[in-house]
């Protein structure tokens, strides 16, 4: 094709000078795919982390539940719902919560208590995998207990350690036993960390004087149903209980996604002007030279709108050898950080923001978006940038440029 | 999920609440004629009138919620302001449950895990959310006559009782969570009727009742108090004094954690 052959050679009559052009945009292509796909990677761990740990990604209660954690706020049939989350093959798994004592030796700390089935708890969710210490509970009642860690601290607890549990019951008793500890969670969030006493819902059962009912269902399908199609299904399938998403329990750490989102798209758009103008300079300065031989092609009567497009697809060829560049470059480093992380570990022991905790090893997770976009972005620019040149070229008079 | 204040920690500052608050009565305490007192000598006789040497009786306590009702009943002894033991006997599900308290220290002991458990400091410094007491009534300890000021601020017949009702308000450094207090007493032998305590912007946020004044070991006393809170309707803490014995002695061996757990 002509056009080609002739955008080619026009862009190597300066060597030097498209050389240039093409390493920025080749360098700034690389640090958009690089840094996309690293924060891509990040927010979608952070996020991760915080529906399939244990939120899930979204949680049914009882009206009215969220507000002041009743002990006598519970759903009414949770079997019901139970059962038809499991007809839809959506992950489920029932929750009792009650404050309290926890005490070994002569340390104690205030606690909340966790009442979970642990077969579907690890079937719905991954927190059984994330522990420091010891396994997770057993499948059926056994007085054991999974500590949150910085409450495992607290207390001085290690695997095997006794525990005496004191609460106030459904029925205004005082409940009281003694547990054993038999797993310490890794670093979930900050709720967790510090509170969470976890054991079998029949053993809650029977501390709490509580026969039935449960206070929540956390739901996780793992990203396979959209959020709006499960609040959906989920308000069709319990009709009487309250739905929220994850975005909705966790209102800061979603706006806090949000807001990464956007302030990624101001450090693309820094970049992207950058390489629009060397190439907007590269291409005056190319047409500038060229400007006799405009002259003659108008002459020889070649349209504005033909000199518009050379210019443009000369401009769009440089993006384009510059991005491939560019592409292959970013893949590497993305694979480099998908495989051995950045670790930020030195920076900083453990970042927690709004409750959460981070993982300190980011990981690049290089999708169609974060190789693709910047790609696109890239060529749209060179080619916008080179628009300006093209219609000074197309405007020139034939006898003056001559 | 916020680390709201134990609600499983109720009943015991309830128990050790009432401990603090209505048991101990010393020597000397109660005006035995109907003289004339200054506010300040009034607010001391009510202030006094749970502080003293020691004691030791059975006591019923009543909690009423929304959720469930339940009627306990309880031994206690106590020496000077700080030193207090109080045993449940009934219900047999509780049954020798005990809590303990020394100084700022408080200790539960539970008979079903034979365990003794220390109430941690952060949640004695906390408000029990939900409960019908304040951590505040168990451990600070505030005198009217010291951290408040005060005035009397209406004498004379009030639903058929000549009564003196004296408002305080918390100086400004006092160690104190509420906005106002009011404590009525009786004009005849200065004893309480009625406290009333207001939150920080001067709304009522509960009551305590004095009432069935009977002589028990020869002391006139209010024998029952009825704690109830504003913001839950239908909810009360009801204590009923059955017998109480003042000026025992009682060691130290008593209030140590070896006596707490038998």
């Amino acid at each position: 094709m002509s056009l080609l052959r002739v955008s080619w050679r026009n862009l190597w009559r300066n060597r030097r000078r498209t050389a240039i052009t093409m390493t920025a945009i080749a360098l700034n292509t690389l640090i958009l795919i690089t840094t996309y796909s690293l924060m891509g990677g990040f927010l979608k761990q952070t996020v991760r982390n915080v529906t399939q740990l244990a939120t899930g990604e979204a949680q049914l209660h009882a009206p009215g539940y969220l507000s002041d954690r009743s002990l006598y706020k519970r759903i009414a049939y949770p079997r019901t719902v139970l059962q038809a989350l499991g007809e839809h093959s959506i992950g489920a798994a029932p929750r009792t919560y009650g404050y309290g004592l926890v005490s070994r030796e002569t340390k104690s700390a205030g606690a909340l208590f966790q009442g979970v089935e642990p077969a579907m708890e690890t079937a719905a969710f991954e927190l059984a995998g994330h522990l420091a210490q010891g396994t997770f509970l057993a499948p059926a009642a056994h007085k054991g207990l999974v500590l949150g860690r910085k409450l495992a601290k607290s207390l001085n607890a290690e695997v095997g350690s006794e525990i005496v549990v004191l609460v106030q019951a459904a029925d205004g008793s005082l409940g009281n036993d003694l547990f054993t500890v038999v797993g310490i969670l890794g670093a979930v969030g900050e709720a967790i960390d510090r509170n969470a006493a976890m054991m079998h819902l029949d053993d809650f059962r029977q501390l709490f004087a509580m026969p039935e009912g449960i206070h929540e269902i956390a739901v996780n399908t793992r990203g396979r149903i959209p959020l709006d199609a499960l609040v959906e299904t989920l308000s069709r399938l319990a009709p009487g209980d309250e739905v929220r998403t994850w975005r909705r329990l966790l209102p800061t750490f979603s706006d806090m996604i949000e807001l990464s989102g956007v302030s990624m798209s101001i450090f693309g758009a820094v970049f992207l002007i950058a390489a629009g103008l060397g190439i907007m300079n590269t291409m005056l300065m190319a047409t500038y030279e060229r400007a006799r031989e405009f002259g003659l092609q108008k002459a020889l009567g070649a349209t504005p709108w033909r000199i518009v497009r050379d210019v443009t697809f000369e401009a769009w060829l440089l993006a384009c050898v510059a991005t491939m560049f560019g592409t292959l470059a970013g893949l590497a480093a993305s694979y480099v950080l998908q495989t051995t992380g950045l670790n930020t570990a030195s920076l900083a022991e453990e970042t927690t923001i709004s409750g959460v905790v981070f993982d300190p090893v980011w990981r690049a997770d290089p999708t169609l978006r974060t190789v693709v976009g910047p790609v696109l972005m890239m060529w749209a620019v060179c080619v916008l940038a080179a628009l300006y040149p093209a219609a000074m070229s197309a405007r020139l008079d034939p006898v003056k440029s001559m | 999920m916020n680390a709201g204040p134990c609600n499983a920690a109720r009943l015991i500052t309830v128990v050790v609440l009432f401990l603090a608050l209505g048991i101990s009565a010393g020597p000397d305490v109660y005006p035995v004629l109907a003289e004339e007192l200054s506010a300040r000598d009034i607010l001391n006789k009510v202030d006094d009138l749970y502080r003293g040497t020691s004691s030791q009786g059975k006591m019923t306590m009543e909690v009423v919620t929304e959720h469930w009702k339940r009627t306990l009943s309880l031994e206690f002894r106590s020496r000077g302001k700080d030193r207090s033991l109080i045993r449940i006997l009934a219900p047999l599900k509780e049954k020798g449950t005990a809590t303990l308290r020394s100084g700022s220290d408080l200790w539960n002991y539970l008979p079903k895990v034979n365990r003794v458990i220390k109430l941690p400091s952060s949640m004695l410094s906390a408000s029990w959310m939900g409960s019908h007491f304040t951590n505040d009534d168990l451990v600070k300890g505030s005198r009217f006559a010291e951290d408040y000021d005060f005035r009397i601020s209406f004498q004379g017949m009030r639903d058929g009782q000549d009564v003196v009702e004296l408002t305080c308000i918390p100086k400004p450094q006092a160690p104190v969570v509420w906005g106002k207090v009011e404590v009525v007493v009786r004009r005849s032998d200065y004893l309480p009727v009625a406290t009333r305590y207001y939150d920080e912007g001067l709304r009522l946020a509960r009551t305590m009742a004095f009432t069935n004044y009977r002589e028990l070991s020869g002391r006139l006393l209010p024998t029952v108090m009825t704690l109830v809170p504003r913001d839950k309707p239908g909810e009360k803490t009801q204590i009923v004094y059955e017998e109480i014995r003042f000026d025992v002695v009682l060691s130290d061996d008593v209030f140590s954690l070896r006596n707490l757990q038998q």
